[in-house]
């Protein structure tokens, strides 16, 4: 008798959990010493082995889904590091934000973070106008000196406040242009995506990104009505606001043709996102209406150094120059640029394009603890996590570090800020743009 | 309760069942038990306390590394305490030197070669789950892998131990500079399955990197000529480090994972041989050994050309066993040992005993060392499917035995080849052992259970002899 994976469960909770996905694991451990949290605690149960096999338990009706069950599924960053090293495939990303989704409204959950969580997922971040009242409110706090003082509180508010980014002026929080014009011969045109916090939070890192590509010669469109890709949505279990917010991105992107009659890619500074966004094809596969429209949709995502190299390298070297970095810089992978996409090459290749010194982070492929709104909801957790790569960091002698993820580059940046270094945190694409502004100047 | 956790702290105690749950097993995932408490302990001082209130109410404890064993050494029995040392990985010493590390023992197997490396050195035994395992458990099973039939097992490279005894009394047998006077305690301790006291510390040799490693890759017809032309390799007298098979399915499965390496998809057989030494002795060998290949019908070498295409070969070679879960839900990794001059014969009897149940096969194993991992692709919530994989496990370790084999070549025998024990001892033999066991724990507390299949009439004939007489080597 040969029994397959994909029969049904024999449990109560059958569907509560991804089951078939959690049959994939046999158990060999070599996802342990990846893990973050493992590594943090020492407990199998929080380890990807140990939450697959709770989860199994829990769908064979071995185990309650109680309280100590979900603080352990919450306690996972959802980096995907286990991913890229289980032999088995198991995909540990998908079962894990589907078991997710059906704990989302568990009576389990305190009543206030079931409704914080919504209202924030909910409400502000699909909404530009939300975040940029709540990022001016914010600074309008900081300028007071009133979340300086929070920082000082013991505990989670504490923490919560000292990792709090400084929200810069206004005249920097300003929105993308709906069009930015090639410089130069224009030898293409992208889109891209806006996304949710960086207006507010990283508006030169936008501003940085559609400056190179169209130093590359591409014309850049920034749709508007569509800025949050929805993938903070998934990883906390809310796929239907995840679903919803797809569906707006694809439709917003719909018009947004080449000169082939092609839909045009859509290039994303954020690795979270790009890694969301390019397996929107499989969020939305039981939505007949829009299955297949998604899928086309992802194949056109392209992650920001995965598009130049592959696409727009050669436009883009010209335009290079000498620049001015404190060196040597160093990168660190995103989580889910390296384990999320497999893209670890590219980012490097870019680099090193530029001719300045550069390191290797030890251990560059784990995560920092940022893992969107982790750092927000497990301030302490995500500290902890953070600790043993700053200590990594700093055996480098690096003085500039590079990475390409929204959440990263404001992890770092909080966690240096609060150790008193000086290393600066920038994402690739600012890097590059300094590169772009001196190449004018000694071309002029 | 609460005295265990003002010992270990409120991170170090489990109780729910949510937390407990993924204890429940190690590699052997069809035998389980859900352990009442776990205990996560961070130094000897803390695992001492543990055990000598533990001893003190006749409570069974069970140790654990990384539960990565395939025996189900690490099974928690009822109504006992399950002690992991997953929170003690501290490197405490790397002597480059004198040629030697002390760790504690929960340090996961890479790491300490990962540790020591920039001194050029690396420790060697390197089972395939090293990028997981613990050098604690790797003491408690006499570990392997694949550099282990130049190197030797664990035994081989355990110079000093720190081990907690059932009562909680240390024991300090790590002093790596000096030779042992007396009784070997370390040399026995190697290998007792967590059955003789917890080892928190260990103190292992450290080996200097090879000037020059080959790394070869032939592609054969038929399994039977890989395995002809391994004894041909070792009867020849040359000198590999490691000499592995994979077969056909082995490398789809790998092939479809994350390590893909570029195993050829078509070959029945791959033989992974490896030559370290001078770049002269390297050379001299792969040239003797590519003789011997090409002698038994090899139908393609290829020489790995980079250390990255090296390391790729060899995590491929060491994740085919995660990978296996690409074809069914549960494996049962067997480890039987066979004569090397009988390789051919063994590997197909073994595949035959599979077959004839109706059960996938798929054999990676340490060929050099005739040491072969018949693994089988199976559903444990099949119970007629079980019951078939453990019946074949059985009749694989009856034949192997009765081959002039024996039972484990480095898995260890837990829970797993219990019974079969009696196939290769004399019940006087086993008595013995069980007196060597009642020596180092008269509470017979420490992981009951595994490795001595019980007999109730042998539990009153031998008087227990006490932990004082056991000697004192090192302290």
């Amino acid at each position: 008798m040969q029994t397959t994976p994909t029969q049904s469960a024999p449990c109560t909770d059958a569907q509560l959990v991804d089951y078939a996905a959690s049959l994939d694991c046999v158990h060999c451990g070599l996802c342990l010493r990846t893990c973050p949290t493992y590594e943090l605690t020492g407990r199998e149960s929080a380890s990807p082995r140990g939450r697959i096999h709770m989860m199994r338990s829990v769908a064979e009706g071995e185990l309650k889904p109680d309280a100590a069950f979900i603080d352990e599924l919450d306690l996972c960053l959802l980096c995907r590091h286990c991913e890229s090293a289980c032999p088995s495939g198991v995909n540990f990303a998908a079962m894990l934000e589907h078991t997710r989704a059906r704990l989302l409204d568990s009576s389990e959950r305190s009543w206030l973070v079931r409704r914080a969580l919504g209202l924030g997922l909910g409400r502000v971040l699909p909404s530009p106008r939300w975040i940029a009242f709540l990022a001016g409110a914010l600074r309008f706090l900081q300028r007071l000196g009133l979340v300086q003082l929070a920082s000082r509180l013991p505990g989670k508010v504490g923490q919560a406040a000292a990792a709090c980014p400084p929200v810069p002026p206004a005249r920097e929080r300003r929105a993308l242009p709906r069009h930015t014009p090639a410089l130069g011969q224009r030898r293409g045109s992208v889109s891209v995506l806006e996304g949710c916090i960086m207006p507010p939070l990283l508006g030169r890192v936008n501003r940085a990104t559609v400056a190179v590509l169209a130093a590359a010669g591409r014309e850049v469109h920034c749709p508007r009505g569509a800025s949050c890709c929805g993938s903070l949505h998934a990883h906390n279990g809310d796929l239907q606001g995840a679903r919803e917010l797809a569906r707006r991105l694809i439709d917003k992107h719909s018009g947004l043709l080449g000169d082939d009659g092609e839909l045009l890619p859509i290039v994303t500074n954020s690795a979270g996102c790009s890694s969301h966004m390019k397996h929107y094809g499989a969020l939305l596969a039981d939505d007949a209406d829009w299955a297949e429209r998604a899928a086309v949709f992802g194949k056109q995502v392209f992650d920001f150094s995965e598009y130049l190299v592959r696409f727009a390298f050669d436009d883009l070297r010209p335009a290079l120059g000498p620049l001015e970095v404190a060196q040597p810089i160093c990168w660190d992978d995103p989580c889910h640029l390296c384990h999320g996409q497999g893209i670890r090459d590219e980012p490097r290749a870019l680099l090193d394009a530029l001719s300045i010194e550069r390191v290797e982070l030890k251990e560059s492929e784990s995560c920092c603890g940022s893992a969107g709104l982790y750092s927000v909801l497990r301030p302490l957790d995500s500290r902890a996590i953070l600790a043993p790569r700053l200590a990594a960091l700093k055996a480098t002698g690096a003085r500039t570090l590079v990475s390409a993820n929204p959440g990263c580059q404001l992890q770092w940046s909080g966690g240096l800020r609060q150790t008193g270094s000086e290393v600066e945190v920038l994402h690739i694409a600012e890097l590059l743009e300094r590169a772009l502004a001196h190449g004018r100047e000694s071309g002029e | 309760m609460a005295h265990l956790r003002a010992i270990v702290g409120e991170e170090g105690l489990l109780e729910d069942s949510s937390r407990a749950a993924p204890y429940e097993c190690d590699g052997l995932a069809h035998e389980r038990c859900r352990p009442e408490v776990v205990l996560l302990p961070r130094s000897t001082l803390e695992v001492s306390k543990c055990l000598a209130l533990l001893h003190s109410h006749s409570i069974p404890v069970v140790p654990r590394g990384a539960g990565t064993g395939l025996t189900g050494g690490a099974t928690p029995v009822e109504g006992g305490v399950l002690l992991g040392t997953a929170r003690m990985r501290r490197v405490i010493e790397v002597n480059a030197k004198d040629r030697f590390a002390r760790v504690e023992a929960g340090l996961v197997n890479i790491d300490l070669t990962r540790a020591c490396c920039d001194e050029g050195l690396f420790y060697a035994p390197d089972p395939s789950s090293q990028a997981a395992c613990s050098l604690g458990g790797n003491v408690a099973n006499n570990s392997g892998g694949p550099h282990c039939f130049k190197h030797g097992n664990t035994t081989r490279h355990v110079i000093g131990l720190v081990i907690v005894m059932a009562n909680g009394e240390v024991l300090d047998l790590s002093a790596p500079e000096v030779d042992p006077v007396g009784y070997d305690l370390v040399g026995l301790f190697v290998g007792s399955e967590g059955m003789f006291g917890i080892a928190t510390e260990v103190t292992v040799r450290l080996t200097p990197t090879p000037e020059a490693i080959e790394t070869l890759l032939g592609v054969f017809a038929s399994l039977d000529d890989a395995c002809d032309s391994v004894s041909a390799i070792i009867a020849g007298g040359w000198d590999a480090s490691a000499l592995e098979i994979l077969d056909k399915l082995t490398i789809a499965a790998v092939e479809a994972s994350v390590f893909a390496a570029g195993y050829p998809k078509d070959a029945e057989a791959v033989l992974l041989v490896e030559v370290e030494g001078s770049a002269v002795e390297c050379h001299e060998n792969a040239e003797g050994i590519l003789a011997i290949l090409a002698d038994h019908g090899v139908l393609e070498v290829r020489r790995a050309q980079s250390e990255r295409e090296r390391q790729k070969l060899w995590a491929a070679r060491k994740g085919a066993y995660g990978a296996m879960g690409r074809i069914a839900p549960d494996l049962y990794v067997s480890d039987v040992v066979v004569p090397r001059t009988k390789l051919r014969e063994m590997v197909r009897a073994t595949t035959d005993i599979c077959t004839a149940r109706g059960l996938k096969i798929l054999n990676v194993f340490h060929a050099g060392d005739g040491n072969l991992h018949p693994n089988i692709s199976y559903d444990r919530r099949d119970s007629d499917e079980l019951r078939r994989v453990i019946e074949a496990g059985d009749e694989m370790a009856r034949v192997c035995v009765e081959a002039g084999g024996t039972l484990s070549g480095e898995h260890g025998i837990g829970l797993e080849k219990l019974a079969q024990m009696k196939l290769y001892f004399s019940d006087e033999d086993l008595e013995l052992m069980h007196t060597v066991r009642r020596a180092w724990d008269p509470s017979q507390n420490m992981n009951p259970g595994k490795l001595l299949p019980i007999r109730a009439c042998m539990e009153t004939r031998t008087r227990p002899v006490p932990v004082e007489a056991s000697g004192r080597a090192g302290s």
